[in-house]
This record gives structure tokens, sequence and C-alpha cells, in this order.
């Protein structure tokens, strides 16, 4: 039995090959993602561990958390006398005073701006420091620097060159040096200046201060115990961690940008391995549909059905299998490539060589096999049930009664759901659920309900003829195997356009509600999207005190905890915000917030219980848990254009806060002034911030949506493969339909039809297909893009926008796939000579 | 032979002859393994009649009719349709030509199994984008005994009733030759009686030509004229045939072809 799956395997390879194909394309994806995603987490802590190798001990000033949405908190610097306490402390081998800070580089007035970070440190030589020189000499008087080879190579830095470094202060310093870090030649995505240890607190304007101190023990010293002992030395004001602890811990917070990324990747991977799913099952049942007479043999020659059940899943195992090895050994060399992608739609990842983990393999072992095998078992069982003296049998299967009424109710379900979330009492869980349960239910229904869908939506094709009507009672005719190559192009539309309208609707509402409530001409941001801003302060200092510019007014972001979750606020100058906004309050007032208090979203409060007077308790990493009493409330749109829930005051902030950039800097226009001469004068303003962006309301709000348009960008190019794989599910089916359908062709033939008749014949049955999945797909991704939209408003101010024309450009592109997939089978039905179809029986 | 029914062409070309092969040639396959099929076969379509052509199997006499037809090339010679030649037309004039001017009833698998009775009936007008002659396809339709049959699915019909169908949309057109290849093959001979009577009926009536190719006796004895192919050639032609003398011509003809082969 087995020889004979293997030689029915190879007898079908043609046939198999698209099938082999979708699974190949679905562990490639999630081969890719693995890969990518191990690679960037082993990137990144070797890069933290290499930072930290020579080093024992770190001591850094006291904060109550390390990091929060990715971001590493900024702390309070140390005086340098602490460095002698510390050597004192028996057994202590060597402590060194260290600076580290942000320092953009420009090369011949051009900043150098990297995705990463710009990196400013003072330089200290290995084991402590973690970086090594490649050419030239350390930076040792005042005017020296040295930077990374990569950096160097990369803009063509030499030794000599003269480079300019902003950071609290700027100064032009002569290059060196060239360093490495570990093994490579600079840091992922960044750029690394090194000074020495004075120029560093220099630039960065620390006195005498210095960031941390690293620490090395004496031989043979317990570096717990040594803890222990400087910790004590010290007391309560300082933090003395295991280096190792901190790398840890840096990596699992550079780490959390790349996780989300990694579920998005495994979502699209399970999409494309779902579109897959019903391309297999389909493939198998059409295959065995063909097979019946030689099953009826096999079965009446003796084989049990249990052995053809067998024979079948066999054959499944020989393509799961295949596709396995292919699309593991693809998805390694789409690794680099999926990287690339997500760096051309802006999201950085570190470059570096591949990890391909042992799991990997495993994972996209047991996903190929296991979805094609799940795929080929109702095929299967059906191949398993042919009776030995079943000569033919009719061409459509009836569709089970209880797999019918199941998918009703299912979607039934599925809709009630929808509808509860619709109607605002839903949670986006209970969206996910309705999701499921559509999926599932019309999976099941699709026999039943394909029959007059195809009919109704295959009225325009009358308009073609005999060939429009065929192409239509063809695709009616074969309910099973209509619906499974349509739904599997449906939920990649499906997704496509749930990300389409989901996306419009936010970017629609981050505009509305910006235009409203921000009234500034302009508002000044840093190009790189960093999470707090990154805009350095004094841009604000330089722009408020510009004649042309009436009022400045800045916003900065800080983040605090809230029991255990992460939250963000925002500071405002209750003063000059009045004047660049148009608030809202629906209690107390904004000047409040200069005591120390903290203004909430209406919606917050109401959710906390809150009301002014009461108190938020709130942990700030510098100065732990504190209560801001609640002085008042904001209205909900208010809140959203200041990005934040909480409002506190500048004067707060700094209390809380090491941090010292700011998110926005709202600018409005003195009286008189033309928009040409005040914007000349701002930026002529922010020509020491290279990085600071003049925007105005349009490019401000588009660069509030910039994370979504990357996000959606990149999603939409991966949708695209699962599009891609549905539409091979349609050239498969009309290619196995016409092997099917061979004796009504010939006879079609025969009695006149053209060739081009029959060409428009199949294409039509293509198109139809296609057009079946477009109303579906994009009718469910609207839909449940709505139910998102309706669970996300009860947390945000959030409305539906259906973006017509986006979603028909989504429709165009799948309509013109679908005549494409029904080319190849309509070129090879033409191709069937007349006599040769009519004789074959 | 009523002609209350006219003919679509002018009669110069329903003039004695409706379709002629001459000297054709077709082979098979290439070098030891090619297989003339036809070798030299010559056959004159007297119109208005009911032909039909016999042989022993591999005589060449599907080939024969395929050819005549335009279903298919030949290799060498000439197959003429009225006036026009077939051996110049092209893949897609051929089938312009099939559809305009023949029809074709085939042993099975003559109907579209989505199309409804009457639709098939029509099929090759409306390929055509032609429309139907409603009068004539009534006649027809009555004729074959098809009026309460026509909305039903071919799946719905009996053996008897689909060859019924078939010749209807075969002779729907008004072609200038109707094929049949084998048209009582899968019948039992009740329906085949009543489809080759239907057959003799068109041909006497309503002036129809028509090309029969079979293997039975008694259908062949429904013809007009029987013409016998061996060995890719005509060998014989039986005018008013009968069983018996269809039988003695088929037992002379078998020996020698016997013989030829070993």
């Amino acid at each position: 039995m087995w020889r004979l799956t293997i030689r029915n395997t190879l007898a079908r390879r043609a046939r198999l090959a698209l099938t082999l194909l979708a699974v190949v394309l679905g562990v490639t994806f999630v081969t890719g993602s693995l890969i990518l995603t191990d690679t960037s987490q082993r990137l990144l802590d070797d890069q933290f561990r290499t930072a930290t190798a020579g080093v024992d001990l770190t001591v850094r000033d006291a904060a109550a958390f390390d990091s929060a949405m990715g971001v590493e908190v900024e702390r309070d610097p140390l005086p340098a006398t602490i460095v002698d306490r510390i050597r004192a402390v028996p057994g202590v081998a060597t402590a060194r005073p260290l600076v580290r800070g942000q320092g953009l580089l420009s090369v011949g007035g051009k900043a150098i701006v990297p995705s990463g970070a710009s990196v400013l440190a003072s330089w200290e030589p290995a084991p402590v420091g973690a970086f090594s020189l490649r050419a030239g000499h350390p930076p040792v008087t005042d005017d020296e620097l040295v930077v990374d080879a990569e950096t160097a190579l990369r803009r063509h830095i030499d030794l000599g060159d003269t480079v300019t470094v902003r950071a609290e202060q700027t100064t032009s310093l002569r290059i060196v040096g060239l360093a490495g870090f570990g093994d490579g030649p600079g840091l992922p995505n960044s750029t690394v200046g090194l000074v020495n240890l004075p120029t560093a607190q220099r630039l960065l304007k620390l006195g005498g201060d210095v960031s941390e101190v690293a620490v090395v023990a004496a031989d043979g010293v317990d570096t717990q115990q040594l803890r222990g002992r400087v910790s004590a030395v010290l007391g309560p004001g300082y933090e003395v961690s295991a280096s190792r602890d901190i790398a840890a811990s840096s990596a699992a917070a550079a780490k959390t940008q790349v996780d989300y990324l990694q579920m998005m990747l495994f979502a699209l991977a399970a999409a494309a391995l779902l579109v897959g799913a019903f391309l297999i099952a389909n493939t198998f049942s059409i295959v065995i549909t063909q097979r019946t007479r030689e099953l009826a043999v096999l079965r009446a020659a003796g084989a049990t059905g249990a052995q053809v059940l067998g024979s079948v899943l066999g054959e499944a195992l020989l393509v799961g299998v295949t596709a396995s090895v292919a699309g593991t050994g693809l998805g390694v060399a789409t690794a680099a490539g999926l990287r690339n992608l997500a760096g051309a739609f802006g999201i950085a990842l570190p470059d570096g060589g591949l990890v391909v983990a042992p799991r990997t393999a495993i994972v996209a072992f047991a996903i190929g096999v296991g979805v094609t095998i799940v795929s080929a078992i109702g095929p299967a069982r059906r191949a398993a049930a042919v009776a030995p003296v079943e000569a033919m049998r009719s061409a459509a299967a009836p569709s089970g009664r209880i797999r019918t009424v199941t998918g009703w109710i299912v979607t039934a379900l599925g809709v009630t759901a929808l509808i509860a979330v619709l109607a605002g009492t839903g949670s986006l869980a209970l969206v996910g659920a309705a999701a499921l349960s559509g999926v599932v239910g019309l999976t099941l229904l699709g026999p039943a309900l394909t029959p007059g869908l195809a009919r109704i939506m295959g009225r325009p094709l009358d308009a073609a003829g005999v060939p429009g009507r065929l192409a239509r009672e063809s695709a009616a005719r074969a309910p099973r195997r209509t619906a499974a190559t349509a739904l599997a192009l449906a939920f990649g539309l499906a997704l496509i356009s749930f990300m389409t309208v989901l996306a419009t609707s936010i970017k629609d509402s981050v505009q509305q509600t910006y235009t409203e409530v921000i009234s500034a001409d302009y508002v000044i941001e840093s190009a790189r999207n960093e999470m707090l801003g990154g805009l350095p302060n004094h841009v604000h200092h330089h722009v408020s005190e510009l004649p042309e510019v009436a009022v400045a007014s800045r916003l900065r972001y800080g983040h605090w905890k809230d029991g255990q979750a992460t939250d963000a606020l925002t500071a405002v100058d209750p003063v000059t915000l009045p004047r660049v906004t148009s608030l809202h309050m629906v209690a107390g007032n904004l000047n409040a917030i200069s005591g120390g208090g903290i203004i909430l979203a209406e919606r917050v409060a109401r959710e906390r219980h809150l009301a002014i007077g009461d108190s938020l308790p709130m942990t700030f990493s510098r100065t732990g848990t504190q209560r801001l009493p609640v002085v008042g409330l904001l209205r909900d749109r208010d809140a959203q254009a200041l990005s934040t829930n909480y409002v506190i005051s500048l004067d707060t902030f700094s209390r809380h806060y090491k941090e010292n950039v700011d998110a926005s800097v709202f600018v409005k226009v003195a009286d008189g002034v033309s928009d040409a001469a005040a914007k000349k004068a701002i930026n002529a303003a922010l020509a020491d911030a290279p990085t600071a962006q003049l925007r105005d309301q349009a490019a401000a709000v588009a660069g509030r949506t910039l994370m979504i348009d990357q996000v959606l960008g990149l999603v939409t190019a991966l949708l695209m493969l699962t599009i891609l794989i549905a539409l091979m599910g349609i050239t498969n089916t009309l290619a196995l339909s016409i092997i099917e359908r061979t004796r009504e062709i010939g006879l079609l033939r025969a009695v006149g039809m053209t060739s081009g008749q029959l060409r428009w014949m199949i294409r039509g049955e293509a198109v139809l297909v296609a057009g079946l999945a477009i109303a579906l797909g994009v009718s469910l991704g609207i839909a449940f893009a709505a139910g998102t939209v309706a669970a996300l408003g009860r947390t945000a101010e959030l409305a539906l926008v259906v973006p017509p024309g986006r979603l028909l450009l989504v429709v165009a592109v799948a309509a013109l796939a679908g005549l494409l997939a029904g080319l190849l089978p309509a070129r090879r039905a033409a191709k069937l000579d007349v006599l040769t179809a009519i004789a074959t029986s | 032979m009523t002609i209350s029914i006219a003919p679509t062409q002018p009669p110069q070309t329903r003039s004695a002859v409706a379709a002629q092969a001459r000297d054709v040639v077709k082979i098979y396959g290439r070098g030891d393994t090619a297989v003339r099929a036809l070798d030299g076969a010559s056959l004159s379509i007297p119109a208005g009649r009911f032909t039909a052509v016999m042989g022993p199997s591999g005589s060449g006499k599907s080939t024969l009719m395929h050819a005549l037809a335009g279903l298919d090339t030949v290799d060498a010679g000439q197959v003429l349709l009225g006036d026009t030649d077939l051996s110049r037309l092209g893949e897609r004039q051929r089938t312009l030509l099939r559809r305009e001017r023949i029809g074709f009833v085939f042993q099975s698998f003559n109907l579209v199994p989505t199309l409804s009775a009457v639709e098939n009936i029509v099929l090759p007008l409306t390929l055509a984008g032609r429309q139907p002659d409603q009068a004539w396809i009534d006649e027809l339709v009555a004729t074959l005994g098809l009026a309460d049959r026509l909305r039903h699915r071919p799946t719905e019909l009996s053996g008897g009733q689909q060859q019924r169908v078939a010749v209807a949309r075969a002779l729907a057109p008004r072609p200038e030759i109707v094929f049949a290849d084998e048209p009582t093959g899968n019948l039992d001979s009740r329906a085949g009686e009543a489809l080759l009577g239907f057959l003799r009926h068109a041909a006497h009536e309503l002036a129809q030509t028509i090309v029969m190719v079979t293997h039975d006796p008694n259908a062949a004895a429904y013809a007009d004229r029987v013409v016998f192919l061996a060995d890719g050639r005509v060998v014989d032609d039986l005018p008013e045939p009968t069983v018996p003398t269809i039988l003695s011509r088929m037992a002379s003809l078998d020996a020698p072809a016997l013989r030829k082969k070993k």
C-alpha cells in the first residue's frame, strides 16, 4: 500500500505541485518569521551582553523601574566622588566612572540620523569598555573623537576628519580612531561617538557627575557578596546591580519592540496557512473524486477502507514533508528579505547573522505536515467510504445536512456577537470570537450557499452568452470546490479590507481630534519617531524667542507604572497651552495643574471612580510612588489630541523625570507675520537641531499616523502572499475541473464552441469565483472592522470610516488577479484536442 | 420528398453530393508505430439521403467521419463539404463551419449536463449568436416527443430521451449534414428503433442529409445506402440495404480483412 501511495503521489505531481506550493509558502512564512525574530533577539542579547562583558557590577542612581514600553528610563547622574568610595570597598579591583548619553553626529554640515540611537559615551579601554579600537588611537585630548567603524564606512569618515557632535552642547571634534563593538564594526542601526570623560561630561552638561560606575571584582571575590558590600557602603540612594542582570533587562526592553512584529508575522503566517489549508483540502478532494473508480477497484480487490484512508493520508504526509523541507529552506533564505521588507516600511531590526534554532525547524515541520494532513482528513474519509461496486457517482456529492445546520448555528452565533459589539456592549475579545465563528460557520456553510450565490453573482456573465452561462453553472454545480476556492481568497481579502478600514478609521479620528483640538499654526517635532519625542530642549527656547512667534508651547511625554501596567502621561505648560489649543475641560480648569496635580480624561476618571479632590497613586522611575491630586477632567477627544489620558504640568514633570526632551512644540505665529516669513525664521532657529522638523497641521497628523501607515503597508504586502496562495487555488481548482469536464469541453467544441469562447468560459468561472470571494471578503472585512471600531470606541474616540477608493482598489486588484488565475487553465482547455476530449471515457 | 420546410441553403449546394472525400489519407503516430487509419478513402455522400458507414474495428470509419465533419485534419487528399474544401480551413474556421453547417449525434455524452434539454437543443445556435427558428424547433420537439421534457436536465432524462435531444440539437441549425456516431450504441432496442426511425424520417421527409457510423446491421438497415470500409478504404457500397444483405457483405469483407492483418 505504501508503494502505491508513493507511486500515486508521483503520478499526480503536476496536480499536487500547486498544493505543495501553498504549503511551502505557509511554511516559508512561519520559518522566516521565527528566524527573523530569533535573530533579532539573539543580536539584542549579544549586544547587551557584550556591552557589559568585562564588568561585574554597575552602580547607578536608584530607580523604581528600569524601562517602560521598550524605553530605558533616564536616571540622575552620580557625583564623581562616589568612585573613590567604591574603590575603597574591599574586593573591588577596578571602579571606573562612565558617561553615556545621546549625541548626534554631523559630517560636513549634514547630520547623521540613524533609525536607532546616536550614542555618545566616554571612552573606556577594555575590559571595562566594550568598544575596541580598529584604527587610530583612543580619544585623549578634549578635541578628539572616536566613531564606530560601521558609521565611518557608511559615511566615508576618515581619521583626521572633523565631525560635529550635538548633545546638550555642540562641539566639532577631530576623528582620531575608529572603534568596533565586540566582534562587529558597530551597534545595529546606531551611531557611536566616543570621547574622553571630561569632554563627555562637558557635552552632556554633567559638570563633574557621571552616568554610572563600572565595577570589576578582584580575583576570587564573589560578585553577589561584593554587591552587598558596595550597596551597604553607598546607602539606599544608589542601585548596585550585577551587570549580567542589567544586560538581560536592557535586552528584554529592546525585545518588546521585536515582540509585536513577531505577533504580527505569526498572525499573517496563520492566515497564509488557513488559506493554504483550503487549497490542500480542495486539491485532495478533487483528486479523490477523480480517482473514485480506481479506489473502487482497490476496494473490490480487497483493500479495506482503513487502507484507502491510510493511502490518501500517506499521500498528504509525503506532500507535507516535501513542502516543509522546501519551506524551511526558503524561510531561511527569505528571513533576510523579510527584514529588508520591514525596514522598507520603517520598522528597523538589528542586522546580523541568521539564527536558525532547532525549534524553528521543528515548528515548521509540525505546521507544514500537520496542516496538510488535517486538510486531507475530510477527503481521505470520503475516499475510504467509496463502495467497491461504485463505478461512477454523481458529480456533486450532496452537502451534509448536519454540516449545513451546524454552519448556520455557528454563523448565527458569530453574527449575534458582532451585532452585540456594534450595539456597543462588546469587547475586542468578543469581536475575535465573532470572527472565529464567522470563519468556521462560513466554511461549514460554503457548499450549501454557493450554488445560489454563484447563480446570483454570475448573472452579469449571461451577457457573454452561453460561455458565461456555462461558467456560472460550472461554479454552481461543484459547490464544495467553488466554496473552498472562494473562501480561501475571501479570507485573504477580508484581512486586507479589515486592516484598510481599521487603519483609515484610526487615522481619520486622529486627524479629526487633532485638527479640532490643536489650533497651533505649526508644530515642531523630531523626524525620528522616538517614543518620547526626542526633540532637544533648546528648540523650544530658541523658537519662543523669535519675534515672528506669538507663542510656543511644549509637550513632554513620560512613562509611569500603574500597578503592574505601564502607562504614559503628557506634561504641558498650563499658561501657554490654551493659546495653541482649544481644550474643553469637563470639570476644573487647566491652571490647577500648576500646583502639582493631574488632569484626567473624563473616561479614565469614570472608570477609576475618581473625581476632583481624589488622588491617583502613580509610580515614577525616579521618585517612586506618589499620589497626585486630581484637579480637573478633560474631554476625551481633547485628551486624545494630547496623546494621553493623564496631563500634568511641566514643573511636575521635572520633579519626577530626568528625561530632558520635548515631544512637540506647538507654535502660534504672531499677528501680521506671513506664513513664509514665520517658516523661514523658525527653520533658521532649528538649524542646530537637525532632527527637528517644522510641520503644518497636515504633516503633524501624518507624523502621528506614520506608524499606522507602516504597519498597514507591511501587513498588506505580506497579506498579498495569502492572496497569491488563494489565486493559485483558483488556478489549481480550474485546472482540475477542466480535467473533470474533458468530455463536456470536447462536446462543446464539437458542436461549435470556438476556442476563444471556451477560454472565456474558463476565465468567466475564475472571475466569478474571485467575485464571490471579493463580495464575501470585503463585506466580512468591513463588518469586522466596524466591530473592532465599536469595541475600541468604548475606550477611545473612534468612528468607522470606510475608504471607498482603497477598497475599490482591493476589489479591482482581486478581480484582475482572478482573471489572471484563469488564464493558464483557459489556455490549457483551449488546447485540448477535440477528438481526444470526445473519446475520453 | 416533401419540402414543406424549405432548407436555408440555395438549391445548388443541395445538388447531388452533400460531402465528399477524395483519396483521403490519415496517419497516426510516426515511424515504426505509424498507423494509416485512412489509406486513400474516397466517398460521396448524396444530399438528402441517409447513409450508413460500416466496417470492422480499426477500418477507419470513425476517422473518416471525423475528417468529413471537420473534427480532424487529413494528411493527404481532399474533404469537401458542399463546395468548401475542409483541408484548407484553419481550426477556428472549422469550428465555425461545424456549428453553422454540421450537426452531431455521438454515442454518449451528447448533452451539457448543466443546461436544460431545450438549452442543449439550441446550443449551436446560441454559440453562434443566432436566433433559433422557433417554429422549426417546435416541430422538431413535437416530432421527437420531447415537448414535456424541455425544462429537464440531462440527468433527469432516460437514455433514449437524451439521444432524441441530441438529434434535435443536431437538426436545430438546419445543417447541411448530420453525422451520427453509433447513436444507438447505448440504447435498448426499442429506444434505438425509435431513434433510427426518426433519422430516416428526417432524411426522407425533411430532406436532411445524414451519415451514420455503426457496426450494427440492424441499425444500418434503416439507411438508404451502406458504405463498407476496410483498412482505411471504401471497399463496398450497398444501396437499399436489408439486414441479410448487410450480413452477407460483412462476412465477405471480414475474411480478407483478417487475412490481410495476419
